[in-house]
């Protein structure tokens, strides 16, 4: 079998991918901790649906690189719903819903147009097999960056969740943490949206984080866990869809619901 | 309680690793083949290609002909490529292509392997702007045949005389079609027809139909109303006497125009699947004319 192992890297397109998921499962397993934590598994999954938004924006304006336009649409789509948010006109569930279906709704028509839809459709599932050194590099990049921002936030972004007042009471600017973070998130999910596909991105950044809250009890566990579930679904489904010939993004992602289910039961037996 | 918790995760990750690659393991073993020395590994890209193909290199011996992926791919237009297809293509010498920009990963797959020789089946076949279905014309398709014969015999070239002679033999089967379908196109010549399917319109050009309108239905496709509502008002307008459709994507829509007009729903096959027999080619095609007939002559 360890023949078979030496041939899966024989391939540069896997080495490629297998070098991207290494570098994308712990950085959404990072991200999705403070996610969950702060309940905003509705936001990240409205900030992947305005990427169809992003990429019609983008060929209406002939723009020919789509994952700019793409990225600059989540980036204005995330302070946007930031700032409604604050106003506290709705229940936050309802107005995020409200943005998402309306994004998608104006992505698709646009992209729908003379029936051409089946060439975004890429999109939805996404491919990792075909990513480039050049878009490694832009992911390590992002990563560089993600680890720098949670070194100094945090504390201040756990301090916002447990009490705003609190935070406040601090002297922490909770506008520009979180402002900051949205941000992020929104770079994160529209760089990663090609490798990992609209669908599954979501899944990806919840699943090991709500798995490793599911039995961890302090916050170095919950990160610890979370990362650790992460690039753990990942290596293990892009290896099994190597050998399987199953699509990666669903395989990596039935790994992670399987390692959820587990953790689940195992946190209520013993809680 | 912490130790505790460290064992089970360990435990519940080595499961998974075990039970993934258990499974992995099973169904790896059912599909390895041993490889054989001294064969040339020919790809095609989709359908229609493989049969091309598989008639071109028939009884030549040491040509191992694949198609990328299963046969339920269909159109190829939103098709991703998949880890197997990749390696598939990275042990291939030859990769046959329909052409025209149907395979749109192509060029992923041109710089990933730099050696791989790939032989564009559409070479020299005037298609109409972007309507890469060239194989619906039999006379195409017997171009088709030929490129796909000449790009062979310049890789393998020792058996350049078999690749010729069964080309030329499958060219004069396609020729009898071919004649068959000029008998048909004077029943159906000037007919005002309505198409459901691009791939269509090669082989409505080739019936002398005029055709009216064309919506292209795919998988993915939804159909605003205004459109349906166009293609009433072509189908009146025109006093169109049939729809021509494919039936895994347009018998929904073909049947309903067909209740509301005085237009017949004719169900063709688009060929872009099927099963794996170097014949079906000519059998589908022979079905598409006994359908045009049926609906043209006996009447």
């Amino acid at each position: 079998m360890s023949s078979y192992f030496a041939e899966l890297f024989q391939y540069d397109f896997m080495r490629r991918a297998f070098v991207a998921i290494l570098i994308i499962t712990p950085l959404l397993g990072t991200l999705g901790t403070m996610i969950v934590h702060k309940k905003m598994a509705y936001f990240s999954d409205a900030l992947g649906h305005s990427a169809l938004t992003g990429i019609a924006i983008g060929v209406i304006c002939g723009i020919k690189d789509t994952s700019l336009s793409m990225v600059i649409f989540a980036v204005v789509f995330a302070f946007l719903l930031n700032q409604i948010n604050r106003k506290n006109l709705a229940a936050t569930d309802t107005i995020i819903s409200v943005f998402a279906s309306c994004s998608t709704a104006i992505g698709l028509a646009i992209l729908s147009r003379g029936g051409n839809f089946s060439k975004y459709s890429a999109i939805l599932v996404g491919d990792i097999l075909s990513i480039t050194n050049r878009e490694i590099l832009y992911l390590f990049l992002i990563f560089v960056i993600t680890m720098v921002f949670w070194c100094f936030a945090l504390n201040r972004l756990n301090a916002i969740s447990i009490h705003l007042s609190l935070a406040k009471s601090r002297n922490i600017s909770v506008r520009l943490v979180e402002d900051i973070f949205a941000m992020i998130i929104a770079l994160i999910v529209t760089l990663s949206i090609k490798w990992i596909g609209i669908l599954l991105i979501n899944a990806l950044l919840i699943l090991p984080a709500a798995s490793s809250r599911n039995i961890s009890s302090n916050m170095r566990e919950y990160h610890k866990y979370a990362i650790l579930f992460s690039m753990f679904s990942g290596v293990i489904g892009l290896v099994v869809s190597y050998f399987t010939n199953v699509a990666t993004g669903p395989m990596i992602v039935i790994v992670a619901s399987m390692i959820y289910f587990a953790t689940y039961l195992y946190g209520k037996r013993s809680r | 309680m912490k130790k505790n918790k460290s064992l089970f995760v360990g435990m519940l990750l080595g499961a998974i690793t075990l039970i993934a690659f258990g499974s992995t393991f099973f169904i790896f073993q059912n599909k390895q083949q041993q490889k054989e020395q001294d064969v040339l590994k020919v790809v095609t890209s989709f359908y229609p290609m493989y049969v091309a193909t598989a008639n071109v290199t028939d009884g030549i011996e040491h040509v191992q002909l694949e198609n990328l992926s299963e046969p339920e791919t269909g159109c190829l237009h939103d098709y991703q490529l998949r880890p197997e297809d990749m390696k598939l293509l990275s042990t291939a010498d030859v990769f046959v292509i329909n052409g025209g920009g149907i395979e749109e990963f192509l060029a992923e797959v041109a710089s990933a392997y730099p050696d791989l020789v790939i032989v564009n089946a559409s070479e020299g076949i005037v298609d109409h702007g972007d309507n890469p279905h060239v194989w619906m014309s039999i006379s195409s398709y017997q171009k088709q045949v030929l490129n796909i014969a000449e790009g062979l015999a310049a890789v393998d070239k020792k058996n350049q005389d078999a690749y010729t002679a069964n080309a030329g033999a499958y060219i004069a089967k396609l020729d009898e079609m071919k004649a068959m379908q000029e008998d048909l196109a004077m029943a159906s010549q000037g007919q005002p027809v309505v198409l459901f399917h691009e791939a269509l319109e090669y082989f409505a050009e080739d019936m002398g139909m005029e055709v009216v309108y064309t919506m292209d239905l795919d998988e993915e496709r939804q159909v605003s109303a205004g459109e349906v509502a166009e293609v009433m008002g072509a189908v009146k307008k025109n006093d169109v006497s049939a729809i021509l459709a494919d039936e895994t994507y347009g018998k929904e829509l073909g049947d309903m125009v067909a209740d509301s007009t005085d237009a017949r729903a004719i169900y063709l096959d688009p060929m872009v699947r099927g099963e794996y027999d170097k014949d079906s080619y000519i059998a589908h095609m022979q079905a598409n004319l006994m359908a045009i007939r049926a609906n043209f002559v006996a009447r």
